[in-house]
């Protein structure tokens, strides 16, 4: 059955389409209406009839190759505006993508940059729970003073006790001799009488 | 690996290939399961590119460590560490390259290894031990070649602070130590419980979580994530985040954290938590940033589920892999 009407259709299509279409089939009726008529052997009236439809039908193949051509014209200018843009685009293509791989870079150094922000400033809390430098110095330069006064009445007050010393000890050599000359005065003198009654027993 | 033991996984650990095109995933009962992140990142992935590509058996306990060196992937877990070839696991060869002990004091229990972390001054791996000491493994020699003993409880994070060759590390005695990588001595101890504004006694003293930025420290557990000024040891911001969180790194301009709690903690330099971003996984073990490749940069989770949480954009969870 399949075969049967595959052999139907070739026939209906060969019958409605045997010249080919459109503009084909014009210009194949056109040459065959043609030899028709020079053949033909009518009236002269039929004959101009038949004359004046060819002419129609020429007119009609001119008038449907020159749209044609403006088509085939359109087409090639839009052949070109297509490589324009497609040129265009592939420009802006590569641009972006080098748009991009900069945008990475800088994504890099940002993240690197701001590591190194969080950096400084988890530090800077650590350092910031210790006390100023200044400030400690200043307190080490005003304990240093205190220090330095210190050691100086501590150095006057030890000056003062030599000195003291030293005054004690001369005073109290001075009257161990005055002492000492005192008990001589004093046995030379008992000396003396001893010597004197001896003398004045012998008288 | 049936419903139940899904049900029961915990993700301890991540780590991307050299080439970061791989990601490796521990879990607790020992299975390390690498995933194609380029299948699973890429326009076209299904749902069968979110399932591992490899699944093998590492270690009989759960793998608490994995890092990435050049060429290989080290993992440990009970007290031992294994190396793996990067390259012979993406061709599925699981045979480990090596396998290697600490020299453990007592040999009737084996404690288990918390943390690892290479030292690249000298090309060292840093391991941080459930005996209490941190145990330095030379790794062009292969041999132990010294110990650092300070701590008085086991240590939980190792970290290192490279322009200084210093090692950090935290332990469950509530202690920060910082040892000089050279002399093996303890250089500082930072006992962070002592502090009013980190401490939160209702959850203990011990520290699960040091990393460090050569100039900072962040350091978490009981007491709340703070972040440290190391020139100066002295805590300048502490972050109100509810719970311990248990992996915390820096990101550009922020700090990533996670922990108790389904979410990833962004918070910033100054103290404040700027986002919460909901995850899979109910309380969140590891987060790894892909910083070995340039097309897959991811942030991945994991935590108390089979669940590995992927984000391409740090603000949404874009999807998740599954054991």
């Amino acid at each position: 059955m399949g075969a049967v009407t595959d052999d139907e259709v070739i026939r209906k299509r060969l019958l409605i389409d045997g010249d080919g279409a459109g503009d084909d089939r014009r210009i194949n009726v056109l040459l065959k209406s043609f030899t028709k008529w020079c053949n033909s052997s009518g009236t002269p009236e039929e004959g101009f009839t038949q004359y004046q439809r060819m002419l129609g039908t020429l007119s009609q193949c001119e008038f449907s190759m020159g749209k044609t051509l403006m088509v085939y014209d359109m087409n090639l200018r839009e052949m070109e505006n297509y490589e324009k843009i497609y040129t265009n685009i592939e420009q802006s293509i590569t641009s972006a993508h080098e748009k991009i791989a900069e945008c990475k870079k800088e994504i890099q150094r940002a993240k690197r940059i701001r590591k190194n922000r969080q950096e400084y400033d988890a530090l800077a809390k650590v350092i910031q729970q210790h006390p100023d430098r200044h400030e400690t110095l200043k307190q080490l330069e005003a304990l240093d003073k205190e220090l330095q006064q210190l050691s100086h009445i501590k150095e006057s007050v030890e000056a003062k006790l030599e000195l003291r010393k030293k005054q004690f000890h001369v005073l109290l050599s001075t009257i161990q001799e005055l002492q000492q000359t005192l008990e001589n005065d004093e046995k030379s003198d008992n000396d003396d009488i001893s010597q004197e009654s001896p003398a004045e027993n012998g008288d | 690996m049936g419903p139940v033991e899904l049900l029961h996984m915990s993700v301890f650990s991540l780590s991307y290939s050299p080439c970061g095109r791989f990601l490796a995933a521990g879990n607790n009962y020992g299975e390390i399961a690498l995933f194609s992140l380029s299948a699973a990142l890429s326009p076209d992935a299904t749902s069968q590119s979110q399932k591992p590509v490899l699944t093998f058996t590492a270690h009989e306990g759960p793998i608490f460590s994995l890092i990435s060196t050049d060429c290989h992937l080290l993992s440990a877990g009970n007290g031992e560490i294994s190396a793996w070839s990067w390259t012979e696991l993406i061709k599925k060869n699981v045979k480990p390259l090596w396998t290697r002990r600490p020299n453990y004091k007592s040999s009737l229990e084996i404690p288990e290894i918390n943390s690892m972390i290479i030292n690249p001054r000298d090309n060292s791996l840093v391991v941080g031990a459930g005996d209490n000491n941190i145990h330095i493994l030379d790794m062009e020699h292969g041999e132990f070649k010294s110990v650092l003993q300070g701590h008085s409880d086991y240590v939980h994070c190792v970290s290192v602070r490279e322009r200084e060759g210093e090692i950090l590390s935290g332990g469950e005695d509530g202690a920060v130590r910082i040892w000089d990588s050279r002399t093996g001595q303890s250089v500082h101890c930072i006992e962070v419980y002592k502090y009013e504004d980190c401490a939160r006694p209702q959850y203990g003293k011990w520290i699960s979580c040091v990393t460090t930025d050569s100039d900072w420290m962040l350091c978490s557990g009981g007491p709340a994530l703070s972040l440290w000024h190391l020139r100066s040891l002295s805590p300048t911001s502490v972050f109100p985040l509810t719970g311990c969180q248990r992996q915390a790194t820096f990101y550009q301009d922020k700090i990533l954290a996670v922990g108790e709690g389904p979410y990833v903690s962004h918070c910033l330099l100054g103290g404040k938590v700027k986002a919460e971003i909901p995850c899979t996984s109910q309380s969140l073990n590891t987060l790894q940033l892909n910083t070995n490749s340039t097309e897959h940069r991811v942030l991945t989770v994991g935590g108390s589920s089979d669940h590995i949480d992927v984000f391409t954009n740090l603000s949404y969870k874009a999807f998740s892999l599954s054991f």
